[in-house]
């Protein structure tokens, strides 16, 4: 269990967060600068914190009030460094060793079983200069875990590696954190990763968070428009509620129209009030020219495709729809785009379907 | 041929160096891991004997190691004599060549990142322990670079020590004063040698200085 409450001013912003987590892996995502090493430094104790609180289980870390302030040294907590941080004049297994405590025949087995797991077996002798950037980030994993924290704080770990080994070293990290269920906190920007690894989320943004919730939640159904757009939401537009019906909300929205979208559970609207709502690329759909449309629906576009660009396995359609050319992007799969002869210059009908809306108060 | 002057020479910047390497250490540490008020204001007293003319550098020592000196006084009043012995002179080679010790140890010492030290601070170590098995290990080779330089600057020094220690043969008569001496009361071929030894010294310490510093 790990719970923080820390204040500190920076030059250009203040860092406030209160988490609370039990033994899972919580991903802090954010954009470059929003914070998320410095809340990673409070915890550990590297940086103190103006005010606030950290508990680590049953253990006060820090408290302002109480004027408690464990060292370093005595907070048993994890922390793998964005670039490493290996000690370059000791060998991959002195590295291991180095914060195991106890007699040297223990600690010796306990490194050869980290590296098992680590794949690391046979680089026992080598130097950090010698090995790739994922066995250095293994090999700095099995250092941190070898001191045996009961916290895990992860400072970017993929980010200086190349893709391939991103993905494969993301599978290693959930299976480790499976055999060892450590409270840990993950640092990312990577919207991939964030959704790839974090069960829970916390959006930061300016040094605060601005949702947190599980995956889901902060994914589809952002709370604020930052959030959406930190989620790769891409399609947010700003509307004024002209009416309710039954459980939907009716959004006016210029050159989109009236939008019938579902009202988010626990929100008063009053008629009049400015919404945004927004719905995610992949969620919008294209229909066929030859479709008879019948009159219950709802949220029907007309579009010009303004641009085209294919990435992978999906193509990202750059559309404009009524008198301000509002834009729209829309990912299809590639057969989609392929069969509707969707290009730039043609025109296509869209849905906003209704289930696919999320609405921001 | 006299060789004291040589022997004295390298007893005294021996002394200089242990002296410089010790107060240069400290230093060097706390203007590389510490920030506080007037860093930069110590950074530049340091490094002035680098500057400053070695006589006006020798008259500062005078004045506070002669009898009248506020350090002196205290010195005296212990039996310790400073000013024209030999101790004069360690005092001169020690202050003269504290910033070229200071200048590559802290250089080193900075170069030991703080993720290291943090990240062995992480593992449970104390400050100590942190010094000893990640600072000093990745930072010895400039901290050894820069003893070789203090020594090497030791060695020639001349103008304090001429002030602080004066020019007694056989009691303060260091290599360099004595060649000033030798030219000065023409014996050439004393100056010839002293000047041969101190220039292959020289040339040697900076090529070692060289070897150790490149393999940073």
């Amino acid at each position: 269990m790990l719970e923080i409450s820390l204040k500190k001013q920076l030059e250009d912003f203040e860092v406030g967060v209160d988490l609370r987590l039990d033994e899972e892996l919580l991903v802090l995502f954010g954009p470059s600068g929003a914070g998320k090493t410095m809340i990673l430094k409070m915890i550990s104790g590297i940086v103190k914190p103006d005010n606030g609180r950290v508990v680590s289980g049953s253990e006060v870390l820090f408290d302002s009030t109480s004027r408690v302030n464990v060292p370093v040294r005595n907070r048993k907590v994890g922390y793998l460094f964005q670039d490493y941080a290996l000690f370059p004049h000791m060998t991959v297994e002195e590295n291991i060793a180095y914060g195991i405590e106890g007699p040297k025949a223990s600690a010796g087995k306990k490194v050869s079983e980290l590296m098992g797991l680590m794949r690391l077996a046979g680089l026992e002798k080598r130097y950090p200069h010698e090995l790739s950037g994922g066995q250095k980030q293994r090999t700095a994993l099995a250092r941190t875990l070898a001191a045996e924290p009961s916290v895990l704080l992860l400072d970017e770990p993929f980010s200086a590696l190349d893709y391939q080994v991103r993905e494969k070293l993301r599978a290693d990290l959930l299976n480790i954190h499976r055999i060892y269920p450590i409270t840990t906190v993950l640092v990312t920007h990577d919207l991939e990763e964030a959704f790839m690894l974090g069960k829970k989320i916390a959006v930061i943004n300016n040094g605060s968070i601005e949702q947190s919730g599980t995956r889901e939640d902060v994914f589809y159904r952002p709370k604020t428009r930052n959030v959406a757009r930190f989620m790769g939401v891409r399609n947010i537009f700003a509307g004024i509620a002209s009416g309710l019906e039954d459980s939907n909300i009716l959004i006016d929205t210029p050159d989109i129209g009236v939008i019938k979208a579902p009202r988010p559970p626990g929100v008063q609207f009053s008629p009049g009030q400015d919404v945004s709502f927004c719905i995610r690329p992949e969620e919008i759909l294209v229909i066929r020219p030859d479709r008879v449309l019948g009159k219950v629906q709802d949220n029907i576009l007309e579009c010009d495709i303004t641009g085209a660009i294919g990435k992978g396995s999906t193509h990202i359609l750059y559309l404009e729809t009524g008198q301000g050319r509002t834009p729209l992007k829309v990912e299809l799969p590639n057969f989609v785009v392929r069969k509707l002869e969707l290009a730039v210059g043609r025109q296509v009908k869209v849905s906003l379907k209704k289930e696919n809306i999320w609405v921001i108060a | 041929m006299d060789l004291f002057p040589l022997f004295l020479t390298i007893k005294v910047s021996f002394f200089a160096t242990v002296l410089a390497l010790v107060t240069g250490l400290a230093l060097a540490w706390v203007m590389a891991k510490k920030d506080f008020w007037g860093k930069g204001l110590l950074d530049v007293i340091i490094m002035q004997p680098l500057v400053i003319p070695p006589t006006v550098l020798g008259y500062y020592l005078l004045a506070l190691f002669g009898r009248s000196g506020w350090l002196g006084g205290v010195l005296d009043s212990l039996g310790i004599e400073i000013v024209f012995t030999w101790k004069g002179a360690v005092v001169a080679a020690f202050i003269s060549s504290l910033p070229l010790f200071v200048k590559p140890a802290r250089a080193a010492l900075e170069g030991v990142g703080a993720d290291l030290e943090n990240a062995a601070r992480l593992l449970g170590k104390t400050e100590w322990q942190v010094i000893r098995t990640i600072t000093l290990p990745l930072a010895w080779r400039g901290i050894l670079a820069g003893a070789v330089m203090a020594f090497a600057r030791a060695t020639g020094e001349f103008g304090a020590t001429l002030m602080v220690a004066g020019n007694i043969p056989g009691v303060t008569q260091t290599l360099p004063i004595a060649i000033y001496d030798a030219v000065q009361s023409g014996d050439s071929n004393a100056a010839n040698l002293l000047v041969l030894i101190i220039t292959l010294f020289s040339f040697s310490v900076l090529f070692a200085a060289g070897k150790i510093g490149r393999r940073l």
